[in-house]
């Protein structure tokens, strides 16, 4: 089944009007939307623990299986005997790599995506070899060499235990500088460097050249972020069953016809021969989103091998060390040049970013979408390392926040100057100032409302920068420790990309059903679609429910990532809702005898004339009356409205290829406590201020917001994998060792969004998944430096930097 | 099950040793003829949610295991697989404890209380957390739940400190912590009233 290489042009799209540019006119009344206290509608399942994981999934007769991870960080196998593990009771088969199934077979084949992230050279792919099983390890924890399918979890591990391999260790490398050095070890065969080829390496706008000239100050500086881990709370796993050439699956998976696709292609089955079953999905943000990477699409294929020999499904499972994969993709070296006026005008920004294992971000995008320099240039180098491939996990904007925020924090520190100043001296889009996003806001039916202002203001005040905001270094709290204040900014973003497909059905009884797969994931996705779909055709809340769970309904919602859950969704459920209120209208119009649907609405379940309000029905009379068929004598109906729609938000990322600018904008505060003899920061308040354009829902909208912050916080602060450098093997492979943040390490969090409906979504709904977990970690580096008075610009920012940076010890522990 | 060794017969009840089987024979007529019957090795009995369980157990296998495979109570989640989330939090004998660090067959005789007790017996901290938002994808909020009614069990009025301390060791990746104070002080705050 080979699929196109490429889905189609945007272009194409755009001008056959496929998706939408600009605000729509707002035609309905807001009942159910935005209103708090709504009951969220997975709330139940999940409190009382009866909410199904794919880890809690278990069919009769089901077998366990487990795959082999590599020791070492680079190795081949010279030699296995898996005799041992054959014989060991309750085994029930192994396949190994050099098995016809699976020898020389690649996981991806020709479909997953278009230009750089194809599968040759994203996620997964990136390693050089990327077999479903293979004889070669690229890191340490690689899946690899062989799968066990046994009676019971205990015994698939302990077999693998009895498999014995005559190893041959190969030459590995950790750190990506030290990766392209002139006499490091190739790590990929056959190729000339360990830089991975990257068509979008260099960047330029304008002449940065003449951007530095015109300068009054030129400042350098470098930076690093480490790396860290998605770290998500339910454990990978996948549950597979054959039904003759059929094939059931329960999967942990953000995308799941994605999935379906993937495997399909791999077993070169029709797709209509897959069915893929997503119950609750136990945290992703991500890092359950890459169908490409083997800890997802490789699963997926071993169990249906493992199934397939064995006649019984099979439930492949991770233990926690396995979840150690897939660093989020900001593993960087930076050297930043900036060149600014003395008033704040920042006149170049230039950039050399040297990134691990990743391939997805360059770290200048922000500047593109969100200032108005003109001149940028960014130098972006993906390099191999013995390390597992690194994928974005909310998400591939962190390179661009890490930079945005560190540039302007950086210049306001070397003015001297207030960085809100500075922030708003350089707001724009594309090299425009804010005049020209005044224009497209006016053209385009948006609100000619100044979110960042507004956001700033919003903030400021409720952490009281004008008395807080002092020099740094200079304010010395009555406990002993250091006080920082800080600001950063930002677009607030749904990268509005993706199709998807639901229906709406009116029952016999009046209530209302969304019908769609979709995977849940954590943000309350499901009840702002029923918030949608009551207000859209004038029902209560109540009486709106959703079945989000198979695929098999046919229709399927966008998977719930890039900030588009809810402004891709929103929009289909919209659509939907619409198409069922005017087929329910007008067959409500035939029982009301008027001339057409026009002349009818419906309010609270209760449709009426509108010229004549007290002439009404209820809309479960229209329902049950509309199409009876005369069956032996009685009436019975058949439910008769349903509307359904498809949906195309866009492509990928507003400003780039849709041509649609970011318009909201978000403003974070923080202040820290830093304790000059230990070099502990504490972060002790928090205020972010997202303009989310409208919240369906401002429970969920303010639970991104405070759970992004405690997630930034944590990787700010805390989280960092860390690698042995004498064996490349991973030492802190457990939330034992791999920290983050509880309870106790975060102060309280203030979230007053505010709504200018200056989103691309529905209503004017910007995204907010992403937005804060990505921005607040960098955003600790501004605030210690506004407390100790010098930069760490290496993150985490760990004791031992500050320290460090304070002068009081020489070096760092992994120095 | 009888355990024989070349020179003694070895009483199931008391374990005492008798020359012959005769000798055993009259020994458990005398001595134990209205005592139930003998467990036999790897059985344990526990009380789960007010419910007598009586189950065998391999000496290896975690509470954990034994809960949510074993007896399909799936609200305990294994989340970290080490000790460190508090997800697989059970109640036993009035004290949280992690199930996944605990092994089965040293819990014979005891009384858990899982989230499946708690939310049958409609505990206010359900629907608390369910109008706060205490949860984001779920997998760890049952783990919360127990721990808190723990909590409220032997502190009826807990301080947002207290709460803070007593749920510190349960992680959540999702990041809902500021809900959980607000959720649990609600919880008490209902209890309070109704009694």
């Amino acid at each position: 089944m080979m699929m196109a290489e490429e889905p189609g042009s945007y272009q194409k799209l755009r001008e056959e009007g496929q998706y939408h540019i600009g605000a729509e006119p707002l035609n309905i009344t807001f009942n159910e939307i935005g209103r708090r206290g709504q009951r969220r509608l997975d709330g139940y399942e999940k409190a009382t623990g009866k909410a199904l994981y794919t880890r809690d999934m278990h069919i009769p007769g089901m077998l366990y299986a487990r795959v082999l991870r590599s020791p070492y960080a680079h190795a081949k196998i010279k030699h296995m005997d898996t005799g041992r593990a054959e014989r060991l009771p309750g085994v029930r088969a192994i396949l190994r790599f050099d098995d016809p199934q699976v020898k020389g077979r690649d996981l991806n084949g020709s479909y997953f995506a278009q230009g750089w992230a194809r599968p040759k050279l994203a996620g997964w792919a990136l390693k050089p070899v990327h077999l479903v099983l293979a004889d070669e390890a690229w890191y340490e924890g690689q899946p690899m060499g062989a799968a066990i399918v046994a009676e019971s979890e205990a015994v698939a591990q302990q077999a693998l235990s009895l498999i014995h391999i005559e190893w041959e260790e190969l030459p590995f490398i950790l750190d990506q500088e030290e990766a392209l050095m002139p006499d490091a070890p190739i790590l990929r065969p056959g190729a000339e460097s360990n830089e991975i080829h990257d068509p979008r390496k260099f960047y330029e706008v304008g002449d940065v050249e003449k951007g530095f000239q015109t300068a009054d100050q030129i400042i350098e500086f470098k930076a690093r972020r480490r790396p860290h881990l998605w770290a998500g709370a339910e454990m990978p796993s996948v549950l597979v069953r054959w039904l003759d050439d059929r094939l059931e699956m329960w999967v942990h998976q953000q995308q799941p016809y994605i999935a379906k696709q993937l495997i399909a292609e791999w077993l070169n089955l029709p797709m209509d021969k897959v069915t893929v079953n997503t119950v609750y999905q136990g945290c992703s943000f991500g890092g359950r989103g890459n169908p490409a990477n083997h800890s997802e699409n490789g699963i997926n294929v071993l169990a249906a091998l493992l199934s397939k020999i064995t006649g019984q499904p099979v439930k492949m499972l991770f233990d926690r060390r396995d979840t150690f994969f897939g660093e989020s993709g900001d593993i960087s070296i930076s050297d930043f040049k900036v060149g600014f006026k003395n008033d704040g005008t920042i006149t170049a920004v230039q950039m050399k970013n040297i990134f691990a294992v990743y391939l997805a971000a360059t770290g200048i995008d922000h500047f593109v979408d969100n200032t108005r320099i003109v001149n940028l240039a960014c130098e972006a180098t993906p390099v191999d390392v013995s390390i597992g491939p690194a994928w974005w996990a909310r998400c591939e904007h962190l390179t661009s926040c890490f930079s945005l925020t560190l540039v302007f924090d950086h210049v306001a520190a070397t003015l001297g100057m207030d960085p809100i100043e500075v922030a708003l001296k350089n707001d724009g889009t594309h090299g425009h100032d804010t005049g020209y996003l005044d224009q497209y806001k006016r053209e385009h039916g948006f609100p000619d409302r100044d979110s960042l202002k507004e956001c700033i203001e919003v903030g400021s005040q409720a952490i009281g920068w004008k008395e807080k905001w002092h020099p740094p270094g200079t304010r010395k709290l009555t406990n002993g420790k250091l006080h920082g204040i800080a600001f950063t900014w930002d677009h607030n973003w749904d990268d509005t990309r993706g199709t998807g497909s639901a229906a709406v059905m009116i029952e016999n009884d009046g209530s209302v059903t969304i019908i769609g797969q979709h995977v849940d994931i954590g943000p309350n996705p499901w009840t702002p679609l029923c918030q949608i779909v009551a207000d859209e055709i004038g029902v209560p809340f109540e009486s709106v429910h959703i079945k989000p769970w198979t695929v098999d309904t046919g229709f399927v919602l966008m998977s719930p990532d890039g900030s588009c859950n809810l402004v891709t969704n929103g929009n289909i459920v919209r659509k939907a809702a619409r198409k069922a209120k005017q087929m329910l209208l007008e067959l409500a119009a035939e029982k009301f005898a008027v001339a057409g649907p026009e002349e009818l609405d419906i309010r609270n379940g209760v449709i009426f004339i509108k010229a004549d309000p007290a002439n009404s029905m209820l809309v479960r009379e229209v329902v049950a009356k509309a199409m009876p068929m005369h069956v032996s004598g009685a009436f019975w109906t058949q439910p008769p409205i349903i509307g359904w729609a498809w949906h195309n938000q866009g492509i990928w990322g507003q400003a780039n290829e849709t041509e649609r600018p970011r318009l909201c904008r978000q403003a974070h505060f923080m202040e820290v406590e830093v304790d000059p003899d230990t070099g502990q920061v504490e972060v002790t308040h928090v205020v972010n201020v997202n303009d989310v354009g409208k919240a369906v829902s401002p429970e969920g909208v303010e639970g991104q917001m405070y759970g992004g912050t405690v997630m930034g916080v944590s990787r700010g602060t805390i989280e960092e994998m860390i690698w042995d450098p004498q064996t490349g093997v991973l030492l802190n492979g457990s939330l034992l060792d791999y920290k983050y943040a509880t309870m106790l390490d975060c102060g309280p969090i203030d979230t007053p969004f505010i709504e200018t409906g200056l989103g691309h979504g529905p209503y004017g709904a910007s995204g907010i998944g992403e937005a804060t977990a990505t921005i607040i970690p960098a955003l600790l580096g501004p605030a210690v430096y506004n407390a100790i008075g010098h930069w760490v610009d290496d993150f985490p920012i760990t004791p031992d930097k500050v320290l460090k940076a304070l002068g009081k010890i020489q070096q760092c522990s992994d120095e | 099950m009888l355990n024989m060794t070349t020179d003694s017969y070895l009483c199931p009840y008391c374990s005492v040793r008798l020359d012959t089987f005769n000798l055993l024979k009259a020994h458990v007529r005398a001595e134990h003829s209205t005592d139930p019957l003998p467990l036999p090795e790897g059985i344990i009995q526990l009380t789960i949610n007010k419910q007598a369980y009586q189950l065998y157990v391999e000496p290896e296998w975690m509470l954990y295991y034994v809960i949510h495979d074993r007896l399909g109570m799936t609200g305990t989640k294994m989340f970290c697989d080490r000790g460190a989330c508090g997800s697989c939090t059970v109640i036993i004998d009035g004290r949280p404890v992690l199930s996944c660090m605990t092994l089965a067959i040293e819990c014979n005789g005891k009384t858990i209380e899982t989230i499946e007790g708690i939310s049958a017996d409609h505990h206010p901290l359900i629907d608390a957390y369910i109008k706060h938002h205490a949860l984001q994808c779920g997998y760890c909020t049952p783990g919360f739940i127990v721990t808190a009614k723990a909590l409220l069990d032997h502190n009826t009025h807990p301080t947002e400190d207290e709460i803070k301390q007593a749920l510190a060791g349960n992680l959540c990746r999702c990041g809902t912590y500021p809900q959980h104070p607000k959720a649990v002080l609600e919880a008490a705050h209902v209890l309070q009233e109704g009694r």
